[in-house]
């Protein structure tokens, strides 16, 4: 299976994973980091129980969410005409939705530690409503760069929810991930740890590059 | 600015100020105990704050004559220079050269120019802060304990410039300070607050050395001044 595995397959496999990876964290982020920043801005009854259910959904099994998404796109479920089940969409669908919340909470978050002192600031400074979103988003800027490499290493690493909507179908929706998982089912132990370090080895590179690409933060917490 | 019957209530502490006045191009300064309100009043009138109730009237200035500097300034996760530039930027305006050099210059910071902000000393931070705050020449400024990290000398240094800045590029001062000598050196006039209103006021001669409230003579004498 190891030449199976060099000769091009593991290429199509480790494709699929980035784009369906990158897709998904691409996806999240644009509904996500706006959403974040909205939830923090807004004020209306019934807020709390919103950011309680994304604290749960942030912390919820993909399993179940795989499950949901499965449950919408199968033959006779309300989606299921879109012919979607066991696509790369539907991972990317599934993807999605595991990680807005998980981008959305931690935007918020970090936007409630912070928002307030800085618009006080843009006001202090004469900044009009543009310019003071403009300025909270990059003064914010490495929280929301955290959330999304955090949601981008969710996407990556996850298995259970793309199992099910992806079927791991050979070709088509078999990611690093289910591959591995398949792997370790057929015990082909030595094939699945040298996928998984692959899969490490990505992760480690993509973070480096944005590390590098990003503006550098120099350390303030000791300035006190 | 005229205010009139400003309010603001939190669950342990209630604001009220009836009356305040300034006049163009005047210093004034707001003294008082720890929570007697100073800060919240200047968040009010700097507009950083939703009063519960009450009127202030700006006399025609908008939101961008109008700045305030805090105790605890906040500094862009950017450099000096850029931090400096800001509200130029927020303006339209094209950040002069020689303006540039001069304010950092006075604030001392010319050889940290590109050091990242948040990581200045506090008493380079509050420089920065004020000379950020008076780049763009606003007619009205509120100064929170804006001086309170910064050394003897450029605290001296900042009331001689402030002083003389008045004469050629004049603003509205209200200055909350601590250092009774601050307020001395700076302030035309002194309000003084007490539990969330405004007890006295009066010029500065009269508010310090002549203090008519029993509370203000309570506040003053463990500054060693001798009062009447
Ligand atoms: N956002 C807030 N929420 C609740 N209480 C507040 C808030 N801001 C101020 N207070 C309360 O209002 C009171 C006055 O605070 P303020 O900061 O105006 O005092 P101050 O006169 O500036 O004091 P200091 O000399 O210590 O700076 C305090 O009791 C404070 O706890
Ligand atoms: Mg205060």
């Amino acid at each position: 299976m190891l030449e199976t595995l060099l000769d091009g397959e593991i290429i199509g496999i480790i494709t699929l994973t980035l784009r369906m990876t990158l897709l998904s964290t691409f996806i999240a982020s644009a509904i996500g980091i706006p959403a974040g920043l909205m939830l923090e801005r807004v004020d209306f009854a019934g807020k709390n129980l919103v950011v309680s259910v994304n604290r749960t959904l942030m912390a919820s099994p993909p399993v179940v969410i795989g499950l949901v998404v499965y449950l919408l796109l199968m033959r006779r479920g309300p989606l299921g005409f879109m012919g979607l089940l066991f696509t790369f969409e539907a991972m990317v669908i599934a993807q999605v939705l595991l990680l807005i919340p998980i981008i959305c909470g931690m935007v918020y978050t970090a936007a409630g530690r912070n928002a307030g002192r800085i618009r006080s600031f843009a006001v202090t400074m004469g900044a009009n409503r543009l310019q003071t979103q403009f300025l909270l988003v990059r003064e914010l800027s490495n929280e929301i760069y955290f959330a999304v490499i955090t949601g981008f290493g969710r996407a990556m690493s996850e298995v259970g929810a793309i199992m099910i909507v992806g079927g791991n179908i050979r070709f088509h929706t078999r990611t690093m991930t289910t591959t591995i998982s398949l792997l370790r089912n057929q015990g082909e132990i030595d094939q699945a740890i040298f996928l998984g370090a692959v899969l490490m080895l990505i992760a480690l590179f993509v973070t480096l590059t944005t590390d590098f690409l990003r503006r550098r933060e120099q350390r303030t917490d000791e300035n006190f | 600015m005229k205010i009139s019957n400003l309010r603001k209530s939190f669950d342990n502490f209630s604001l009220n100020i009836d009356r305040m006045e300034t006049a163009q191009n005047r210093i004034y300064g707001v003294v008082g105990s720890n929570g007697c309100g100073k800060t919240t009043a200047m968040k009010l009138m700097a507009g950083l704050m939703k009063p519960d109730g009450g009127s202030i009237n700006y006399d025609g200035l908008g939101p961008r004559d109008i700045t305030m500097i805090f105790r605890k300034p906040y500094l862009l996760h950017d450099s000096v220079i850029r931090n400096l530039i800001y509200p130029l930027l927020v303006r339209g305006i094209k950040p002069d050269e020689q303006l540039l050099e001069h304010y950092l210059e006075i604030s001392g910071l010319g050889e940290y120019r590109r050091q990242y902000a948040p990581g200045l000393s506090g008493g380079q931070q509050q420089k920065l802060s004020l000379v950020r705050a008076m780049i763009f020449s606003p007619k009205l400024i509120f100064a929170d304990e804006a001086f309170s990290n910064m050394d003897i000398e450029s605290v001296a240094f900042f009331e001689n410039y402030i002083l003389d800045r008045q004469k050629h590029n004049p603003a509205t001062w209200v200055i909350v300070s601590h250092q009774l000598s601050n307020i001395r050196r700076l302030c035309d006039y002194v309000y003084f607050m007490y539990n969330g209103r405004v007890e006295a006021e009066g010029s500065t001669e009269d508010m310090l050395y002549r203090p008519g409230s029993d509370n203000l003579k309570r506040y003053l004498q463990f500054e060693g001044i001798e009062t009447g």
